[in-house]
Formats: C-alpha cells, structure tokens, sequence
C-alpha cells in the first residue's frame, strides 16, 4: 500500500495525518516486537537485577523503521499494556510495580529514546536522500547513541538512584555495564533499519521522500 | 457488481517505475468470473484494484457507481476480500470472536452481535469449533472460517485471491461446494483448473495483460498453451512440438513463476 | 505458534465476588497498589497489604498454585534485588521494597486472574473515550491492542527462530544475517495484518473526507 501516492484522502488539514490499517498493523507489531525482546533471553547483570536483553535493540529498531509518531504509539502501547498488567517486561514482569523497581528509569526512558531517534531518523534519511556511501550509516548510529544515552542510560542511572536509592557514583557504574552492549545493539539497529528501508521502501523512505519534495 | 475497471497500475520503485497491470477496461458482470495466470502475472494486483486495496495509478476502478478511490468505505462494505492465506486475514485468537469483530461495526449491541455471529458460524458448520484456537483448526477449517467471517457482513461481491492454494483436495471440494451455493457474485484468483472451470467466465492474465477473456474451457486451454510455450520439453525440443495432450499436463503453472504468490502483496 | 495461551491464560472463569466486582475498581485496586509502592515508607504496611491482596486473590477462587505461578517468574530478580538492598540498607528496607513489588503483581494478577481479555479489551477501549475529542478512536484503539496480543506468538515463534539458528550456526557467525530475517519477516507479517483489517474494512480512518 503506497498511501504517499494517495493524496485524494487523509491528507485533510487535520491536526495530524490519520493512520490507516497498515500503520495500525506496524505499531501493533512492532510493540509485540518489543514485548518478545523482553521475554526472550533475559540475563541478569551483576547484583542488581536489570537484566540484558534485545529489548533496546528492538526499542532502537522501533525508532529507526517507523519514524517518531508511531514508534512513539508502538512503544507507548507496550508500556500501557505493561503496566496493565500484561507480564511483557523484562523477565516477565508488569504492573505498575515496575516503576518501583530499579529499571523504571529504563523502561520509561524506551519511549523517548525511540521517540527521539525516530525523529532523528527522518531528518538523517532526508538530509541524506542524494548521497550514497557511509554518512547515512553512520550519522544513523550517532542518533540512535545520542538517543540511547539521553533517555534510556540517562534516565536509568536516575532510576537506580531513587529506586535503588544508590548514589550517582555507583548507579553510573552499574549502568556502564550496559554500554558494550548497547554499542554493539545500536550497530545491529542500524544495519538492519537500513535493510528493512531497502525491502520495504514505503516504510518510511517514500514518506520522507515525498514529504521532502512537497512545496 | 463491477461495472467498470478502466486502469493501469504502476508503482514508483527503483531504478524505474514498474507497472505492474497494463491498461485495461473490464466489465465484470457475470455471477463466476475467474482470474488464471502464473505468479506474479498481475492476477492479485488485478484482484486487489476490486477492494481498494491497490489504487489504480490511471483511470478508476467501480462497483456498482461506487469509486474504489473516493468512496473505499462504501466499496468496502460491498466488496468482501479473502486472502490466500486465512492466518494473514483471521485477526482475533477464536473464530468466534474473529466473526464478532467482523460485526462490530454493523451490529453495536453485544448481545445481538453475539447472536448473528453464532448463526453466521452455523451457516457454515463452524458452531462447535468458535471457540477453539485458530491455530488447532486444520487448513480447510480456518479457510471456511475467513469465508465466514468475510460474509458476515454480507458483501455484495466475494473476492478470492488463490483460496484453494494451501488446501488439500478435501478441502478444495468443499470450498467448491461452498462457493457454488453462495448467492454474491464472486470473483477469484486461482492456479486449481478445476475450480476455475466453475465459472461462467475466465480471464487470463500474463505478464500484466488480459490475455484471453472469455469461456472457462476455452480460457483453460489457452492458459495451458501460454504455460508451455517457452519452456523445454523433457524431450528437449520446445514443448507441445509432437508431445499432444502431455506437454501441456507437464506445464505445472505454479512452477512458472517461481516467486511465491505474496509477490503481488508486497510489491503493491 | 501455539503457545498463544503463554500470556493471556491467566483468567479463570467464576463467579466469586471478585469476578463479579465491575472492572472499574480492578483498575483502580491496580493503580491503586502501583501508587502505595512509593508511599508506603514501613516494611509492616507493605506485609500487611500484601496479606489482604493475596487474600482477596484466593478468595476468587483461582487457588493458591495461580498465585504461587504468577509470581514466580519475579522471584529471581527480587531476591536479588533483596540481597543487595540487605547488604546496602539494611533488612527493613530491603523487605519493602521487595514486598512493594510483590504487592503490584499480586494486584495485577486479582485484575487478570477474574477478567476475561475481552471485556479487558473493553474496559480499555471505555477508559480511552474520554480522549476522543483529542482525536483518538477508542475501537481503533482496542483493535490495535487486539492486534498486538495476536502478533507476541507470532513474534515470539520468530525470535525462537533465530536462537535456534544461532544454537545450529554458531553466534560468532554474522549476527546481522542471524537476527535480520525476524525482522524482515515481522515488517512483512505487520503488513499483512494491516491489508487484511483494511479489506475487511476495519482499521481506517472513520470518514477519512471531513
């Protein structure tokens, strides 16, 4: 479904473009993406029970495929589901509980974090659309760092510091093993956003595309 | 009914633009209109244009006066889609609850959507399964169960893309029979000759044309042709050169392509 | 792709009071406990509500081995947690924390345990309609949750996929080429759904005109 060449409809002076079936089914199932992550191979870290998982690869990932206003709702979705009460976080977890553990600062900083590099994410593939080579790779990788160091690192530590009530020292010490990692999921991120753009152009490309070239 | 298809289909892809259906003009009025070629002929981007689900790049697609484009809510009401796979389209866990979303918007009351839906499933012999895993029924079950969900809602038009590919021979008949006894007019896709020669007409689609539009037999043999033409025979000289009836049996249509047969979905 | 039950087979139908409760105030006992988690300063509050939450759990009859299964998969991580705080802050502390988190999933799990998924579903879709003149469409909404719960299975089936590709061709083997064909499928499955609903006329856009 190609709704950038569509323009008789929902392109109404509405206070956002609405989201069609497709759209629908992409937050849907990118928040079950992030669900799976969580549940899949979780390995507790050092004593203080934040686990490692895929899950910021698959938060990161949301990001880069679907650009910030529906990686904003797949990720938000998982959240409310969440702490709805729907054990999908880490280590089967959830509840409103969570945000009194020592990863709420995590969980809550998956949201901006995808938000931020979804947004990132369009002005990269805009900037970059005439250019062929390594900038785009590589200025994605910054964004999704950036991004990943803001929210979800960021706001970690801080969750460590008031749940765990560690001071900043040691909640840094603790979050910085989490960094090899995320160097290494951010890389994966990336590679794969950029091979899901090229299989599936109208993911967001086109839409950066056509917005691009609209007056 | 369609009353008119005058389109071309194209998409912006890269290196160039692709089209993917050529121009055509098509009345499609006859109760059982079947729709043969090999994979990636055009025959889903053909199929899709009927719902909405492709918009044409040139030209307008209706049903009964309603534009595919401007009025897909409405062309969508009449017009019912079955996929070739019931998974991709079955989105609740149970049927019964599958045929109840269905209804949600057409029936508000939940006792009474509760109601047609459990006569819906009955229609079709799916009452003791509503509430089983849409993952335990067999192939045949939950192709039934798409059908019915689909007819909830009763469409003027049944769409089919390939309904008959994932099934065994059982199930193939009793789709058959199912088919035969529905009074919308239906539209399908299909590679299962035998379903084809059902219909009341056939068009043959190759390579983004309309080939041959006519008869059931006529159309079938045609398509017969088509497939062997260009392949090598067993015997190494071009196929239906002194092979009579066999060459043409050799010529399996679904090896034709190769692409599997999503390749309409994802390029459109 | 079976293992559709893995999440949501936590209901158990009855008609005990809690069943029967409106599901308005499930919510509220949920939220409610998720705000008492950084209230409650004395590790004896915490036992003490945490008492009356499995209390009222077993008084919908869904029996004490539910219970037991609904907390388990936690337990690990708060014994950890446990120890660390013990070894930190001292035992009262490190009791109620552990015990705040407790009380949250048994909270949860009463809300679970005695509501069906879809009037879960509808209670969502309700507590979403306030929001409409945002610009929000609480059946859309609730669709899309729908839709979610459908794809975990789905998802899940594709990241088994890749663990036992991994455990078949070794890790240290491209982990691009290992984890890609999960998503490429995932993006390729979400459009599916999404032609689907939009063939079946569900999911657009009321009135995409005006």
């Amino acid at each position: 479904m190609t709704q950038t060449e569509n323009p008789t409809k929902a392109r109404a002076p509405r206070r956002r473009s609405r989201w069609n079936a497709t759209d629908l089914g992409l937050i849907a199932v990118f928040a079950a993406l992030v669900a799976g992550s969580a549940l899949i191979a979780a390995i507790p870290v050092g004593g203080l029970g934040v686990p490692i998982t895929l899950q910021t690869l698959a938060v990161m990932l949301t990001g880069l495929a679907l650009g910030p206003a529906r990686a904003f709702a797949a990720v938000g979705l998982y959240l409310l589901l969440g702490f709805a009460g729907l054990p999908i976080f880490s280590g089967g977890r959830s509840g409103l509980g969570v945000l009194a553990g020592p990863s709420a600062g995590y969980i809550i900083g998956f949201l901006l974090a995808a938000t931020a590099v979804g947004w990132l994410a369009v002005v990269v593939l805009a900037r970059t659309a005439k250019r062929t080579g390594k900038l785009r790779p590589i200025l994605l990788f910054a964004a999704a760092m950036v991004s990943s160091i803001i929210f979800i690192h960021g706001l970690g530590i801080l969750g460590m510091m008031v749940n765990a009530k560690l001071d900043f020292s040691k909640a840094f010490l603790a979050d910085l093993a989490f960094y090899p990692g995320d160097i290494i999921k951010n890389v994966l991120a990336v590679s794969i956003a950029l091979a899901l753009h090229k299989a599936f152009p109208d993911l967001l490309l086109r839409r950066v595309r056509t917005a691009d070239t609209r007056p | 009914m369609l009353d008119r298809v005058t389109v071309r289909v194209s998409v912006d892809g890269r290196p160039a633009p692709k089209t993917l259906l050529e121009e055509l003009s098509l009345n499609l009025t006859e109760r059982r209109i079947g729709v043969i070629g090999a994979n990636g002929s055009g025959k889903s981007t053909l199929l899709r244009l009927l719902n909405g689900l492709v918009p044409p790049s040139d030209g307008t697609v209706r049903v009964d006066g309603a534009d595919t484009v401007r009025a897909v809510r409405e062309v969508r009401r009449r017009v019912g889609f079955v996929f070739t796979d019931p998974l991709s389209q079955l989105v609740m866990p149970t049927g019964r609850e599958d045929v109840e979303l269905s209804l949600r918007r057409s029936i508000r009351n939940a006792a009474a959507r509760r109601a047609h839906a459990e006569s819906v499933l009955d229609r079709f012999g799916l009452l003791p399964l509503a509430d089983q895993s849409i993952y335990e029924l067999s192939g045949g079950e939950r192709q039934l169960l798409a059908l019915a969900a689909v007819l909830a809602v009763d469409p003027q038009v049944l769409v089919l893309d390939e309904p008959s590919t994932l099934l065994d021979l059982r199930n193939r008949e009793l789709l058959r029979r199912t088919l035969a006894g529905l009074r919308q007019q239906v539209i399908l896709s299909t590679h299962d000759l035998e379903l084809a020669r059902d219909m009341d007409r056939v068009l043959v689609v190759d390579d983004g044309k309309v080939v041959f539009d006519g008869r059931a037999a006529a159309a079938v043999a045609h398509y017969r042709d088509l497939s062997a033409a260009g392949l090598p025979a067993p015997g190494g000289g071009p196929a239906g050169s002194g092979l009579g009836g066999l060459g043409g049996e050799l010529a399996v249509p679904e090896q034709a392509g190769g692409r599997p047969e999503r390749a309409g979905l994802e390029k459109a | 792709m079976s293992s559709h039950g893995l999440l949501l087979a936590a209901y158990v139908p009855g008609s005990s009071l809690i069943h029967r409760a409106p599901l308005w105030l499930k919510f509220l006992l949920v939220v409610g406990c998720g705000m008492a988690s950084f209230l409650i300063a004395d590790w004896a509050v915490s036992a003490v509500v945490m008492t009356l939450l499995c209390g009222l759990f077993l008084l919908s009859g869904a029996g004490p081995a539910r219970l037991l299964r609904a907390v388990r998969p936690v337990l690990p991580v708060l014994l950890a947690i446990g120890l660390f705080q013990w070894w930190q802050l001292g035992a009262p502390t490190a009791a109620r924390i552990v015990l705040n988190v407790l009380v949250c999933v048994v909270a949860a799990s009463i809300l679970t345990a005695t509501t069906p998924v879809q009037a879960l579903l509808d209670g969502v879709a309700s507590l979403a309609r306030p929001f409409r003149r945002f610009g929000a469409d609480p059946e859309r909404f609730a669709l899309t949750i729908a839709i979610m719960l459908r794809s975990i299975p789905f998802v899940a089936g594709a990241y088994m996929d890749v663990r036992d590709s991994a455990r078949a061709r070794g890790l240290e083997r491209n982990p691009r080429a290992l984890v890609l064909p999960v998503f490429i499928s995932t993006v390729a499955f979400a459009r599916q759904t999404g032609e689907a609903l939009a063939a079946r006329g569900l999911g657009e856009p009321e009135d995409p005109e005006d």
